[in-house]
């Protein structure tokens, strides 16, 4: 699945912007301030009708401007396709396929995937495990789509059960149904773990390997570490009720996939704790790759790369190791100040945007 | 900004589900302009509601008699109890003209978020009528939706009607394919469920 085309409409900076976008590497290329990152976002938003920049979403939309609107023309399998997401100032998203209005673009089949590396980003290293878990989470619903619903059921169990262990503690409430909300979360947790366990044992393989190509040394590992050794829903059901004292305690339910860990570690500590700044890079940018090297495998076309700014900070030969990486691939959209910290941009296969004061100089592609 | 009645009306009907301030507005309005007749008609049906439709004492379905017609009916089978969460769930049951057992509706299932609790369903009332001295109950069949709650309600049951009544048998309905539906347009979470719950022909 490929992206051809995107027009944008009063997003940040850009009052109007179209551009055509390559089936391989897409460099957009301009001094600070140009809206490369903008640009990315944008293509971001087309995709999924969210922004990877911020949790207020409002901020999208340009001053002055009422509407911010994004068009992708998007080429699968089944053909051409137009994805359209619009956010007014006031009133509720609106996002469309082909001009049919859908509830959300994450539940539709033909949009392409999307996997972006922004510098924030590097939380989902080095921060807490709650953004590591649901990354897993939704890595299942991109490999499986079947199974998107585990997470949404046990978060909704969950708070069921903990809305009960609070109304025991204070209110005195019976613990009659205890039982029935344990064997409930425990069948969803256990469907959680076990989807958890099978992507990230797919995924580390090739995390190791995108790992050692970009030059992270003494070997890189990733790993599941649930907090529940429980392999049946009886299992973990007589793990949780044996623990209902604690749980009553604190009006909250203490153990299950809730509490699970992903460990992102090389020669055998925490990247999250003792890894250096272009280390937790590394690990972000070959956990990406290792995931679109996944997809790719599973639903047969590699998401849609999209990197910000990630050259800056690699020196030359790491920098050359990921261009590898990147080419022949799939497609990728990088952002960088100079067209010369992209090894391979001024290749014929390359597609180069400059941008600057807010608009797509030129979108011109190499014959 | 309009006559004190005229706002009352329009604050009353804004209060049911689905109708927003505009719909109130112009449902005001329609009442307005209606003849006197069409409007007490109106008055007089939900008053006759409210007065005369309670709760059947034995299934919770709707009854404007001590007992609803399912309840009444004769030619009922009472060997199968079949339960479900609100009254408006057993007309669907009935369309189907599948099930000739009898009800017992739960007026909701087990949500401690909104504050729902074995309490505050018609549970006891289940379990003293299967525990009836002339009771012939066999089975139970658990038609709660399969929502999160849903769930919880039917594992609660299940696991407190095995305890109980041992001999009763515990039945869920099946989840999977609507009928006449085409595979093509089946959403991944409904598909995958009826992929797992497949049975050999």
């Amino acid at each position: 699945m490929l992206v051809t085309g995107v027009r944008v409409r009063d997003l940040r900076s850009y009052a109007t912007a179209d551009a055509a976008l390559g089936p391989g590497l897409n460099v957009v290329h301009g001094p600070n301030g140009a809206g490369k990152t903008n640009l990315l976002e944008a293509v971001y938003f087309g995709c999924t009708g969210r922004s990877c920049r911020t949790s207020n979403e409002r901020e999208l939309i340009r001053f002055g401007a009422d509407v911010a609107r994004v068009e992708l023309d998007v080429q699968g399998d089944g053909g051409t396709h137009r994805l359209c997401a619009a956010l007014p100032r006031a009133g509720a998203k609106r996002v469309a396929v082909d001009g049919q209005p859908v509830d959300s673009l994450l539940d539709v089949a033909r949009r392409p995937l999307a996997s972006v590396f922004i510098p924030d980003r590097l939380e989902l290293i080095k921060g807490p495990p709650a953004l590591r878990r649901s990354h897993v989470d939704s890595l299942v619903a991109a490999l499986w789509p079947a199974r998107s619903g585990a997470r949404r059921d046990y978060v909704r169990v969950l708070a069921q059960r903990n809305a009960l262990l609070a109304r025991v503690r204070t209110a005195g409430a019976s613990t009659a149904s205890l039982g029935a909300w344990d064997a409930e979360l425990a069948a969803c947790g256990v469907a959680l773990q076990a989807h958890r366990a099978e992507a990230i044992a797919s995924l580390a393989g090739p995390f190791s390997a995108h790992a050692a190509r970009l030059g992270l040394r003494d070997g890189a590992e990733l790993a599941y570490r649930p907090r529940s050794g429980a392999a049946t829903a009886a299992e973990l059901a007589a793990e949780l009720a044996a623990r209902v004292e604690s749980d009553l305690e604190r009006g909250f339910t203490g153990h299950g996939p809730h509490r699970d860990e992903i460990s992102l570690a090389r020669g055998g500590r925490e990247l999250r704790v003792y890894g250096s700044q272009g280390e937790q890079r590394l690990a972000l940018l070959a956990l990406l790759l290792a995931e679109r090297e996944l997809l790719a495998e599973r639903r047969g076309s590699p998401p849609l790369l999209l990197l910000d700014d990630v050259m800056s900070e690699l020196d030359a030969e790491r920098r050359e190791l990921l261009a590898g990486e990147l080419t022949g691939r799939g497609q990728a959209v990088v952002t960088a100040t100079e067209l010369a910290h992209v090894p391979g941009a001024t290749g014929t296969e390359a597609t180069r945007l400059a941008v600057g004061d807010g608009r797509v100089l030129s979108g011109a592609r190499a014959a | 900004m309009y006559p004190q009645p005229v706002e009352r009306l329009v604050t009353e009907l804004g209060r049911l589900p689905g109708i927003g301030s505009r719909t109130a507005q112009r449902l005001a309005f329609h009442i307005l302009r209606a003849s006197d007749e069409e409007a007490a008609a109106l008055a007089d049906s939900i008053r006759e509601v409210k007065d005369r439709v309670g709760e059947c004492e034995r299934c919770f379905n709707l009854a404007d008699r001590p007992l609803c017609p399912i309840c009444e009916d004769p030619r009922r089978d009472d060997s199968v109890i079949c339960v479900v969460e609100e009254p408006s769930d057993v007309l669907p049951m009935e369309r189907t003209h599948e099930y000739r057992g009898r009800y017992h509706v739960l007026g909701g299932a087990l949500s401690p978020i909104d504050g729902v609790d074995v309490d505050d369903l018609h549970i006891a009332e289940l379990y003293a009528r299967i525990a009836e001295a002339q009771s012939s109950v066999s089975e139970v069949v658990l038609a709660t939706n399969p929502t999160t709650t849903g769930e919880a309600t039917a594992l609660h049951l299940a696991a407190a009607l095995r305890e109980r009544s041992p001999d009763v048998a515990v039945t869920r309905l099946a989840s999977g394919l609507p009928v006449g539906a085409d595979l093509e347009y089946a959403d991944e979470v409904t598909l995958g469920k009826a992929f797992a719950g497949r049975r050999a022909l």
